[in-house]
């Protein structure tokens, strides 16, 4: 095994292929209900299963201080039967079709969906429709899913990135419901059967709702969706909650006594998916963080052994984004894991790419389009979700491909120096502070000194 | 969708499996040496050798395969299991020929240093720490459960690895491992997805047929005796806060009609929320929010060859004890061991089945079909056994699930963990 830089035998070339086949996105049939709901079908593949998510502009964002987790129990209780059915009829009526009723509700959206073998696809909808529009939210229910959610709760708060994130999202968002992570036990366990009743009186209705259908599509759908759907209430759309992110240097150490590892997230707002940069921002990050072959990643994974699974990614809400670089580094590596961070972010912000790793992070891009748009029906909608969430155009896809392609080095650097400011950024590292507090000494002085 | 299967001179087991929906192609290569059978003084070095197969071959540096992948628009992955380890490529389909020539490149040799060894060490000490060490509930139960529950050196070490292990593997050893079980003979290579077969096959040939087999040493006894008292095992967890309870038995032997009846009872008892535990635990005692179950907890019921588990897990509270739990769960049991299961009850776990394997072999752009085929290239010479699972399952009987729930739900046949948290309640 000696190593190749030593080796006399001239090195191959890798085989290039030809050409790339054209790609074109799955075609899209959309309509949209007289009461609002926005429908989008896409027939795709030949593998007989059809994947279906009703997705409401309803979450945590609408929950006022004390509210943490009401939309989460609504959720939960939406499981507890529709209409006539009992929760076990509607469990078993969805597994008679091979799925199940996935009801999620998560920081902006709830979705209730599922995916079944596509000879049910009109009953699917009927039923979807039923425990969306008319969930029967029984009192009966609520101590048991209270009591899991404080289970929920309690194991959340002892998983080490759930409280970094914690605090990340309390210090990039004040005072807004994004950044309110988690509930107190006592408010909690106050949440009444009105409370819930009042949740989804508010915030469910046809206008904020829209529907996506993908897979191998069998029977009459859209019938069945006009049948099942076309009777719910019209209305008020989502009230404008829009956040406004702190763009600060702060920095944030939690004691975590014993740790083997730290924590790390290092963040800050940047351009939304809507404005001109992003696309460039999305190349930036993926040459700096965000890939497998990025420098952060090469940096303090494959060249310093500091971690396993570093990662950057541009995390995004309706109309905002953030960029955030996350690692779980050894305790005693937590503050040249920091030092050589910020050394890959001062190293773009100062000197273009080369061409060739450009071409590659350009190519990369490109690629996982594809992957992204034809991996399963689920992956297809959350594509489409995103583009209608962001109020993009569809063409912000077909012209996805191009666009990369278009961003030129400079474009590259510009994003980092534009964005990427370290001064602005969140830090927050979850580790044991007796360990690690010299290490991360001159983090905190310069937010000190920021401030 | 076809399948074509032949085997090069040197025993590379090559299995062609067309599909045209999308523009891409999995490239998946097998090898037959999962953890169960590794160095006995080297626990983790299955998992640890994974990681080599990423630092350099001959016409490859160090990161170089991974640039390779990604700047030709692909994503990859290795993953180290019980019976296999596997590395694979999800490329434009343009691309298939680039990634042949890179794991023939690999399965040829590897060139690596000293100083890829460290890193790669200290990477995956890194990567144990952070799924196991570092977190509550971290080896539950998919690490911890078959090292209670099996008697066999090779089913009950501790795969991920004992920390002293990884850090004492050496460069002389990462060689002899490759020399021994990475040769053609001991691997499979899968295509899915959208390619030529003939210029696929003149491709394989002209990478692959090239390199030398190896004298594979002959397979050690995996066997595990049955097991004829319950197990009850506790493991005190420093990080965890509420006490979670997992129970496993040991399954049928793989392909057997009781194979098959245990993959429905799986559904009738876990899979989806009709599922029977479901119903009891969750809804009807409030023991739990969830319970999660699985056959081979690393993968799926098709893709292992060896003895294994039957697994399902729950978190719960402190005021509930685990003999409540355990009570419950024996209800249900004993309804299924009692009298035949209702036919509408077979029927339906048959289309949650029928589903699943849809979902199965469209996993990841065509790669949980490569990976079946794989798997069953190098366990049985017979990949195209993907298409008769359904027929299988479709054999299964009332009077089967009776019989395969009284031997294999025995409660001699059980181990059970219990995970007693020593974290304060924070809050």
């Amino acid at each position: 095994m000696n190593p190749t830089a030593t080796s006399t035998v001239p090195r191959e070339t890798p085989p290039q292929g030809p050409p790339p086949k054209p790609f074109h996105l799955p075609a899209t049939t959309d309509f949209t209900l007289p009461n609002g709901i926005a429908v989008t079908m896409v027939p795709y593949g030949t593998v007989p299963k059809v994947a279906m998510r009703l997705v409401v502009n309803a979450g945590a964002i609408d929950e006022s201080a004390g509210q943490v987790w009401l939309s989460k129990l609504n959720a939960a209780l939406m499981k507890e039967g529709a209409r006539t059915r009992s929760a076990e009829q509607v469990a078993r009526e969805a597994a008679e079709m091979g799925g199940q009723v996935e009801i999620a509700a998560g920081s902006d959206f709830t979705s209730v969906g599922g995916v079944v073998l596509s000879d049910f696809g009109p009953e699917f909808v009927a039923l979807l429709a039923d425990v969306l529009t008319a969930p029967s939210l029984p009192a009966s229910e609520l101590p048991r899913l209270k009591a899991d959610l404080q289970r929920e709760l309690s194991i959340d708060k002892s998983q080490p990135e759930a409280l970094a994130q914690e605090r990340f999202a309390q210090a990039l968002f004040p005072d807004h419901p994004y950044g309110r992570t988690f509930p107190s036990e006592s408010d909690l366990q106050g949440y009444t059967i009105e409370d819930v009743h009042a949740f989804y009186r508010q915030n469910f209705d046809a206008v904020r709702t829209r529907l996506y259908i993908a897979g191998k599509l069998e029977g009459d759908l859209r019938r069945a969706i006009e049948n099942a759907l076309g009777g719910w209430a019209k209305g008020a759309p989502a009230p404008d909650l829009s956040a406004h992110p702190a763009k600060a240097r702060s920095f944030h150490l939690i004691d975590r006594p014993g740790a083997a590892q730290s924590n790390l997230l290092i963040g800050l707002p940047v351009a939304a998916p809507s404005s001109p940069d992003f696309i460039k921002l999305d190349v930036m990050n993926s040459l700096l963080g965000g890939s497998f072959a990025s420098r952060i990643t090469s940096n303090i994974r494959e060249e310093k052994g500091y971690t396993y699974s570093p990662l950057s990614q541009i995390c995004t809400h309706p109309h905002l984004a953030y960029w955030l670089q996350s690692a779980d580094v050894a305790t005693d590596v937590t503050g040249p894991s920091l030092h050589e961070i910020f050394f890959e972010i001062d190293r773009l912000r100062n000197a273009p790419p080369s061409v060739e790793e450009l071409e590659g992070i350009r190519n990369f891009l490109a690629g996982l389009f594809i992957l992204r748009n034809t991996i399963s029906p689920d992956a297809i909608i959350a594509q489409l979700h995103f583009v209608d969430s962001q109020g993009l155009r569809r063409s912000y896809l077909s012209t996805y491909v191009q666009k990369v392609m278009e961003v030129e080095a400079a474009d590259v650097q510009a994003m980092a120096e534009t964005y990427l400011v370290p001064s602005k950024m969140t830090i927050v590292v979850l580790g044991d502070q007796a360990r690690i507090a010299d290490q991360v000494a001159p983090y905190e002085a310069a937010a000190l000194a920021d401030g | 969708m076809s399948i074509a299967y032949y085997k090069l001179p040197n025993g590379l087991r090559v299995i062609l499996s067309p599909d045209y929906t999308a523009p891409t192609v999995v490239t998946a290569v097998y090898y037959r040496i999962g953890f169960r059978v590794e160095p006995r003084d080297r626990t983790g070095f299955a998992h640890l050798f994974e990681h080599m197969m990423f630092q350099g071959s001959r016409n490859l540096g160090k990161m170089e395969f991974i640039r390779l992948v990604q700047q030709n628009g692909g994503v990859l992955n290795g993953s180290t299991r019980f019976d296999f380890t596997n590395y694979f490529e999800l490329l434009p389909s343009n691309k298939l020929e680039t990634a042949l020539w890179a794991e023939a490149d690999r399965m040829q040799g590897l060139a690596i240093t000293e100083e890829n060894l460290k890193n790669q060490q200290d990477v995956v000490i890194n990567e144990v720490e952070v799924n196991v060490h570092n977190q509550p509930y971290g080896g539950f139960p998919w690490l911890w459960i078959p090292q209670y529950a099996n008697s066999n050196w090779y089913n009950s070490h501790n795969f991920y690895g004992e920390l002293k292990d990884i850090e004492a593997a050496t460069l002389a050893e990462v060689d002899a491992f490759f020399k021994t079980y990475y040769a053609p003979n001991n691997a499979a290579l899968a295509i899915v997805g959208d390619f030529d077969p003939g210029e696929a096959a003149a491709m394989i040939a002209k990478y692959f047929a090239g390199i030398a087999p190896a004298t594979l040493p002959p397979p050690p006894d995996l066997t595990e005796p049955r097991q004829e008292e319950e197990k009850i095992a506790t493991r005190p967890d420093p990080l965890a806060n509420r006490p979670a309870l997992a129970f496993s038995y040991h399954m049928p032997p793989r392909g057997s009609p009781e194979y098959f009846a245990m993959g429905l009872l799986d559904q009738m008892l876990v899979q989806g929320d009709d599922s029977l535990l479901y119903q009891e635990l969750v809804k009807k005692r409030g023991f739990t929010g969830e319970v999660s179950g699985a056959i081979n907890e690393l993968g799926n019921m098709f893709d292992y060859d060896g003895p294994m588990l039957w697994t399902a897990a729950l978190f719960h509270d402190a005021t509930v004890k685990p003999e409540q739990i355990l009570a419950a769960v024996d209800t249900v049991v004993e309804s299924l061991q009692s009298k035949p299961v209702e036919q509408s009850l077979v029927d339906r776990s048959i289309t949650k089945m029928r589903s699943n394997l849809y979902d199965i072999l469209t996993q990841f752009g065509g790669f949980g079909r490569a990976d079946l085929m794989a798997c069953y290239a190098l366990f049985d010479d017979d990949p195209a056994q993907i298409d008769s699972l359904e027929a299988e399952f479709r054999k299964v009987t009332p009077a089967l699930v009776e019989r395969t729930a009284r031997e294999y739900l025995r409660q001699t046949n059980r181990t059970v963990l219990l995970i007693e948290p020593g974290a304060e309640e924070s809050n």
